[in-house]
């Protein structure tokens, strides 16, 4: 599979409140972790971070945290795998001072080697100490991406590799920055209280960027073999975080998305209780903190259970979050989650789940956008993908949609068959674990509290559900991200 | 904020970890937040819950060391339903031994999730070794043992919320895109009936610290050493020019701009992260300040040169300029922050549950206002001596501590 990238609109997305006291703005530039060179992995991480952390020609980064401190303000750059997002809202006091800031960390980044060599230091770090050592959720969640796109930079941390990271120079930084932080590749958005000619003057000042069309192609080689695959991922582990997942090919610019949005939310929307995964695993069995299920890549914005806008894709995946669980759960909570799966993509939902999720987005979408500098970012994404932004799309979609194209998008689309499986795991038990996977032995549970009867039932069914798992690997944590 | 024809709803409750002063059930405020979305007879959770979704609600709910806080935005239309619903909770709560047992498994979930992050255990034990009576001893979550012992409190369980859940011990906050007079009555409606009697718990005082604590924690996974050090300071006062003093204090000697994180970040480059802060508490807490390092060898020179800001501090005055850029960063940090309805609610809810009255946000901006370079000195001389703080490290278990 070859896909474009979406090319860069040159008029701005604008999201104008004239009453606000905030400015927000967002530069998204169409360059990503899929535009790392081979054996450099981890270089558009590392140019985000010095354009983060690195000031400009005409300050350090010392005085560019100075002059930001007053303000209370910060220059964000998020690096995703196909874009990369400098943003920051300011109080409109304090408006031009921050602009000259970020047109300076823009224009003339500084790229000083002793930013270089601590941000590079640390990047490692990250993969050794925090993504493979200390946070086993995110571990899970990475570790599944290398099984669904195997070599691709998709199936990589954003972040890169611990020999990628290392080969870097300052120089590749230098030539990098050069070639693709172009104004061909930049999206600019604006939102908030801002005065009259503000626009105009950031547009001005952008045009100074160099023009270099780039397109970026990226071949997609997704795992080709099919049946259930398990990874087991081993490091000390008092629960075991698990994510399953496999590809769709659907994203908000195709119709089917929206359908499948719907289909998803009743699954598992995100941190919510009403999901029948949070239902099903969390309320009635106890097993653990939360499940949920996602159609595409998915970061929780801060501490709210909202989705952090401008990590848009060119392809997509479908997800499920089982949070850790006790070891002797752990085969048990894999077939629960996708018998679910399977059970929603055979039978499909009633009208009246229907109906009931239907009303749920209609009203929860809207609490997406709460600030302009989300609106904003909904509405570059909207652009991304073709589209308006997913919460209009929600509004124009939804009162339409029919339960009869959810069940045929769920049906299409949720081919759980070619899951694959990634479990962060304890060595001990881990090797009789896989044993139990290959064997498609029996998983049933058992409870150290009282459990109604219904549920005894089902557990019945489902300990002895045929998975079929047609491969089971395991790796030690330390071994992963290597190159 | 601008956020149309949307608003919150926040019920404080001012019951949180510092409330659990019988032996054993540590954690047990933090279990009680999870109970409460087990439903009434009236409405049992199902239905709670399809409500909620009907409304495209957001909501949930969380425990501190004081508080717990239970929120839900939406649509400004569907306030009366709301209201409705989360009146009849805070009333009428009813569950049985099932659903209690198995919450007690999502709340050792809830403990698990985070058990490979070193972050939680170093604080666990920070806490462990700095209180001695105070209840502040345990975190929210509790001592594991406490933890795992849930399911068999059933009983206890229904005392909590007949001591606790009461109108006197609570307040309600609505933010957004609503109209005042409706909001009052509504209260009055659904909240008049709830039946006053709260109980009353003093945690037992914390004596002064007399000498230095420290402790190591071996970590059996990969990990960059910590250091975090915990200071005793004064309870939260709306109107301390001390207690504001402090708060510059954290920001002027540990914020990305202190001569501090400049020296060992970005210079030596001895520390991935410096950090400083002082939380706001109804009794007296710890100042902590902690880094992450980046070499087994340099936790000794990481703490020497934190020791010697603490000294520096008492010792030499901050240049106002110094001062005024910090009180600067504070006010457009607040004002920066109130964005949203949740935003504002939330700093209206911790406002109360400190001290009963939102004034005090104002009355503490103007206390910043008056700190000067005296007042920090004077705090860092009164809180920063050795014999009242407490050091916890933590590294690869075969790396001895310091």
């Amino acid at each position: 599979m070859s896909l474009p990238a979406p090319k860069a609109r040159r008029s701005p997305s604008l999201v104008p409140s004239p009453d606000s006291p905030l400015v927000s703005v967002r530069l998204l530039f169409h360059v990503g972790s899929v535009d790392d060179p081979p054996g450099k992995e981890g270089l558009a991480a590392l140019t985000g971070a010095l354009l983060a952390e690195g000031g400009s020609r005409g300050l350090t980064y010392k005085e560019l945290l100075d002059s930001l401190y007053p303000m209370a303000a910060s220059i964000d750059v998020h690096v995703d795998k196909d874009v990369t997002v400098l943003s920051g809202t300011v109080h409109r006091d304090n408006l031009d001072g921050y602009y000259d800031l970020l047109r300076q960390v823009v224009l003339t980044p500084r790229f000083d080697p002793t930013d270089f060599h601590r941000l590079q230091v640390d990047h490692v770090h990250h993969l050794e100490n925090v993504l493979r050592a200390a946070d086993d959720e995110n571990l899970g969640k990475e570790a599944l991406a290398t099984m669904l796109y195997e070599e691709h930079p998709y199936g990589r941390p954003t972040i890169g590799t611990v020999q990628g990271i290392r080969s870097i120079r300052l120089d590749d930084v230098k030539s990098f920055h050069a070639a693709r932080f172009t104004r061909d590749q930049l999206d600019l958005g604006i939102a908030g209280g801002y005065p009259a000619g503000f626009v105009e003057r950031v547009q001005a000042d952008l045009d100074e960027l160099p023009s270099c069309p780039l397109p970026t192609e990226s071949s997609f080689r997704l795992r080709s073999r099919p049946g259930i695959e398990v990874l087991l991922v081993t490091k000390p582990a008092r629960a075991w975080a698990i994510s399953i997942g496999f590809p769709i090919d659907v994203t908000r610019a195709d119709d089917d998305y929206y359908p499948l949005l719907l289909a998803n939310s009743y699954l598992g929307e995100h941190r919510t209780f009403h999901g029948v995964l949070m239902g099903k695993m969390r309320s009635d069995r106890g097993f653990n903190y939360g499940d949920y299920s996602y159609i595409e890549s998915f970061l929780q914005e801060g501490g709210s259970p909202f989705p952090l806008p401008n990590i848009p894709r060119r392809t997509q995946f479908f997800s499920i979050w089982i949070r850790p669980i006790e070891a002797r759960y752990a085969h048990f909570a894999i077939r629960q989650s996708l018998r679910e799966v399977e059970r929603l993509q055979r039978e499909g939902m009633t009208a009246a789940s229907f109906a009931a999720t239907r009303e749920f987005l209609l009203h929860y979408s809207r609490l997406w956008t709460q600030t302009a500098s989300r609106r904003l970012g909904y509405e570059m994404d909207g652009r991304f993908y073709g589209r308006a932004s997913l919460v209009d799309e929600l509004e124009k979609r939804l009162p339409r949609m029919t339960v009869e194209q959810v069940n045929a998008a769920a049906r299409r689309h949720l081919r759980w068959r070619d899951a694959s499986v990634a479990v962060v795991a304890d060595p001990e038990g881990a090797a009789s674990f896989a044993e139990a996977l290959r064997t498609d032995a029996p998983s049933p549970v058992s409870y150290d509290t009282g459990t109604r009867p219904e549920v005894l039932a089902e557990d019945r069914e489902i300990s002895a559900w045929p998975l079929e798992v047609s491969r089971v690997r395991m790796v030690r944590a330390e071994e992963l991200f290597e190159r | 904020m601008d956020s149309p024809r949307l608003m919150s709803h926040y019920l404080v409750v001012r019951a949180g970890s510092r409330n659990e002063v019988e032996p054993g059930l540590s954690g047990f405020a933090h279990f009680f937040e999870h109970m409460m979305f087990r439903g009434t007879e009236r409405v049992p959770p199902e239905a709670y819950n399809r409500v909620l979704k009907s409304l495209g609600a957001d909501s949930n709910a969380f425990t501190s060391d004081d508080w717990t806080c239970y929120h839900v935005t939406a649509a400004s239309s569907a306030l009366e339903r709301i209201m409705d619903l989360e009146s009849d909770r805070f009333q009428n709560l009813s569950y049985g031994l099932e659903a209690f047992q198995k919450e007690a498994g999502a709340v050792l979930g809830e403990y698990n999730k985070s058990s490979s992050m070193p972050l939680v255990t170093l604080f666990e034990k920070l806490r462990d070794l700095a209180y001695t009576r105070h209840t502040y001893k345990h975190t929210t979550m509790g001592f594991l043992r406490d933890i795992q012992d849930m399911p068999n409190q059933y009983e206890y369980s229904r005392e909590f919320f007949r001591r606790w859940y009461r109108p006197d011990n609570a307040a309600l906050v609505v933010a957004g895109d609503v109209d005042p007079d409706r909001v009052f009555e509504l209260a009055r409606r659904f909240y008049g009936s709830w039946e006053a009697g709260a109980a009353r718990v003093t945690p037992p005082a914390e004596p002064a610290q007399t000498g230095e604590r420290t402790a190591h924690v071996p970590w059996k996974a990969a990990s960059l050493p910590y250091l975090v050090v915990g200071v005793h300071v004064s309870a939260f006062d709306p109107d301390s020019v001390e207690g504001r003093a402090l708060e510059v204090l954290a920001q002027a000697a540990f914020s990305e701009t202190s001569p501090l994180f400049r020296d060992l970040v970005l210079d030596r480059r001895w520390a991935e992260s410096v950090v400083g802060f002082v939380p706001a508490r109804r009794a007296p807490s710890l100042f902590c300040v902690m880094a992450r390092v980046k070499e087994p060898s340099r936790l000794a020179h990481v703490r020497e040169a934190l020791f010697g800001t603490f000294e520096r501090l008492a010792r030499e005055p901050l240049p106002p300029e110094r001062i005024r850029a910090v009180q600067e960063n504070l006010r457009y940090r607040f004002l920066r922050s109130l964005d949203t309805p949740d935003a504002v609610a939330v700093t209206l809810g911790e406002a109360l549950q400190l001290t009963g009255e939102t004034s005090c946000v104002d009355r503490s901006f103007h206390a910043l206002e008056r700190v000067r370079a005296g007042d920090i000195q004077d705090s860092a001389r009164r809180f920063f001596a050795p014999e009242n703080r407490t050091v916890v490290t933590l590294g690869r278990e075969a790396e001895a501590g310091p």
